[in-house]
């Protein structure tokens, strides 16, 4: 009998290919890095915020570049510009929409991570910066939104950015120059425009790809947390590998975020009022909903006056930022079961019950306005 | 294995919604992409079908996850569909009257606390700003609310869970290790052929993606009052040839009689002042050849 002279298992195209790349770069290494991560405890979905917040920056990203083909960012044009996004150009009210929504979703999943890390105590040793750089993240989405919502040029666009400004200018030392920066100008005008557009596509997206790399590596340098109850031998015991598990769970909650997105891009989609002008008229300015708790705080009577103001846009805010940034300095007990926790759980509990009583509080101030 | 309704309740209902819900939604984007609202109408009817095998295909796999996952037990066959049956049925009866009993409780309790507010702020607080009544009043009513609201989802738990209990007295001990029970599982949800699962989870992906911007709009479905549209070019006018010939025929008429007046002007010739004015002149109409 005669023998083959070909082997069995000639490597086809496709695994030449890896090979190549395998050789030069190290592929199937860093594939193992990144997927045999090992998640103590197995895999979670109150895990799952963290990439899905990174699955929605990567799409804001695109739909910003797309958004981008067509806006112009002058003041005798943006708005124009943005009518014509959505009016004329194929999708375009979809994508706006989209990208409208999605950096709502961002605001809400940068909440729910920081609450889930909070919760879960996975801010202590020796996860500390991991906890700081996640703060400036913080910080840079808010930034997103903030500057984001100017460039429509429509009213609410521009009295948003007055309010906003105006708040920012009651900080101490380095208020009166921020907001000077900001507007270039007495009134927000062309040099606002321009800035915040920069601000929005150059320089946040910059400090947040930055940031967020960094988050990851001292993530992954730390790594997992994992669950904060159970014995070292239970948790030892349920630890799983990122692939495919979790994977899975990702991959669910990111289809999932998306599709709401979607749904709220088709049931409120984006829809311009007036073209920006120096007088208000009927309407009455108002942040996004994600800064209403705020802007309601400051109705109250107690914030009247140029040194309650201050208080309330300022001094609080910044305090409680403050605290957040110290917390894993301060809390150095190594505790991490929430519910060993009484004054996290309760703290956590109240700061929730005050957002959302003074968001619908605002919402309801509409109808006075009116 | 002892666990008390409310628990079981919450813990096979919570991944049943969540489990099902991303599929629904599915469903409802290409709804809203079709120009259907998916919560009324045809919409609404439609989504209720579909959900349906959804449910049941959720309930009975988070159903199984809790009893061999938490209850170290094996759950008769066919759990997704007897114990949804059951779920709906009692579903159908509580969750309205959930509704009914909580709206009323707020509607009463926003009443309440407004009568108190007002008469707090005309005999005691007349100073009371609007913002801080707001904030008042919402807490108020929002407490009551709330504390009802909980107290109804805890019974409607409740409910779920003792709905559930015959399973899990009727389910056979599982024994083994926490890692022999995993792999039983996985064993039994985890499709054997996996590479054919992906490849048919894959072209359904890309088959919906499809389906979904052939039905996406291109232009919005919500266009603005004053927006222009300039896709549609300036409005084009019927072009009628007697009355452009006419019209150039006045024009005619009228720039000769201007030419006509500058040359008198320029000669020095005597101005008449009895005679109209060129432009009326040339508004009533005169032809070039009667201007001759």
């Amino acid at each position: 009998m005669q023998q083959d002279p070909q082997p069995v298992n000639q490597p086809n195209p496709f695994e030449k290919v890896v090979e190549f790349i395998d050789e030069r770069v190290g592929l199937k290494n860093i594939q193992a890095k990144m997927l045999n991560e090992p998640i103590p405890g197995g895999s979670r979905w109150a895990y799952a915020f963290g990439s899905v917040l990174l699955f929605i920056f990567i799409l804001q990203v695109v739909t910003g570049i797309l958004l981008m083909f067509y806006y112009v960012p002058s003041t005798d044009h943006a708005y124009d510009s943005t009518q014509y996004i959505i009016h004329e150009v194929d999708y375009g009210w979809f994508l706006l929409s989209y990208h409208f929504w999605g950096s709502s979703a961002m605001v809400v999943m940068v909440f729910a991570h920081m609450s889930q890390v909070f919760l879960w105590g996975a801010y202590k040793k020796p996860r500390e910066l991991v906890w700081l750089v996640g703060l400036a993240l913080f910080g840079i989405v808010m930034g997103f939104g903030f500057t984001g919502y100017l460039l429509p040029w429509d009213q609410r666009a521009y009295w948003a950015t007055v309010v906003g400004v105006e708040i920012m200018d009651k900080t101490p030392i380095i208020g009166d120059f921020m907001a000077r920066f900001l507007k270039g100008g007495p009134t927000p005008g062309q040099m606002t425009l321009s800035r915040f557009f920069v601000i929005h596509v150059m320089v946040l997206p910059a400090a947040l790809a930055g940031l967020a790399g960094l988050h990851i590596f001292l993530f992954r340098k730390a790594g997992p947390a994992g669950p904060f109850r159970g014995t070292p031998d239970e948790i030892k015991a349920k630890t799983d590998y990122f692939f495919p598990r979790q994977i899975w769970k990702d991959i669910v909650a990111m289809a999932c975020v998306f599709l709401i997105i979607c749904s709220l891009a088709f049931i409120e989609p984006v829809v311009l009022l007036q073209q920006a002008t120096p007088d208000p008229g009927d309407y009455h300015p108002e942040p996004e909903w994600y800064f209403l708790f705020l802007f309601q705080l400051l109705r109250l009577k107690m914030f009247g006056g140029e040194l309650g103001q201050l208080m309330g846009a300022m001094v609080l805010p910044g305090a409680f930022m403050a605290f957040l940034a110290a917390l894993p300095f301060i809390d150095t007990k190594p505790e991490r079961n929430l519910f060993k926790r009484p004054v996290a759980l309760v703290g956590w509990i109240a700061v929730m019950v005050f957002i959302l009583i003074f968001t619908v509080s605002a919402i309801i101030n509409r109808e006075f306005l009116h | 294995m002892f666990m008390s309704k409310i628990k079981l309740g919450l813990l096979i209902s919570w991944p049943t919604f969540w489990t099902g819900f991303t599929i629904k939604m599915v469903f409802c984007l290409l709804l809203l992409a079709a120009h259907m609202h998916p919560w009324e109408g045809e919409g609404f009817f439609l989504l209720l079908l579909v959900s349906i095998p959804i449910d049941i295909w959720a309930l009975g796999l988070c159903a199984r996850t809790v009893f061999i996952d938490r209850l170290k037990v094996d759950p008769e066959p066919g759990i997704g569909l007897k114990l949804w049956i059951r779920w709906a049925v009692f579903s159908a009866i509580a969750l309205p009257l959930i509704k009914i009993v909580v709206s009323g409780v707020t509607g009463v309790a926003k009443s309440v606390t407004s009568n108190i507010v007002h008469s707090f702020k005309e005999s005691i607080y007349p100073t009371l700003g609007v913002a801080e009544q707001i904030s008042i009043e919402l807490v108020m009513w929002g407490t009551v609310s709330t504390v009802v609201l909980i107290l109804c989802i805890l019974g409607w738990l409740y409910g779920l869970g003792w709905l559930a209990q015959p399973f899990v007295r009727n389910a056979k001990p599982l024994g083994g290790t926490e890692e022999e029970r995993a792999n039983f599982w996985d064993g039994l949800r985890i499709p054997a052929d996996q590479s054919l699962f992906l490849t048919a989870l894959t072209g359904t992906g890309v088959v919906l993606v499809f389906v979904f911007w052939t039905l996406l709009p291109s232009t919005t479905p919500h266009p603005h009052e004053e927006y222009e549209f300039i896709s549609k070019g300036p409005k084009e006018e019927k072009v009628e040839p007697k009355k452009v010939l006419k019209e150039a025929e006045k024009v005619l008429a009228k720039a000769e009689l201007v030419i006509k007046k500058l040359e008198e002007e320029k000669s020095g010739e005597s101005k008449d002042s009895k005679k109209p004015p060129i432009e009326e002149q040339a508004d009533k109409g005169v032809t070039t050849e009667k201007a001759k």
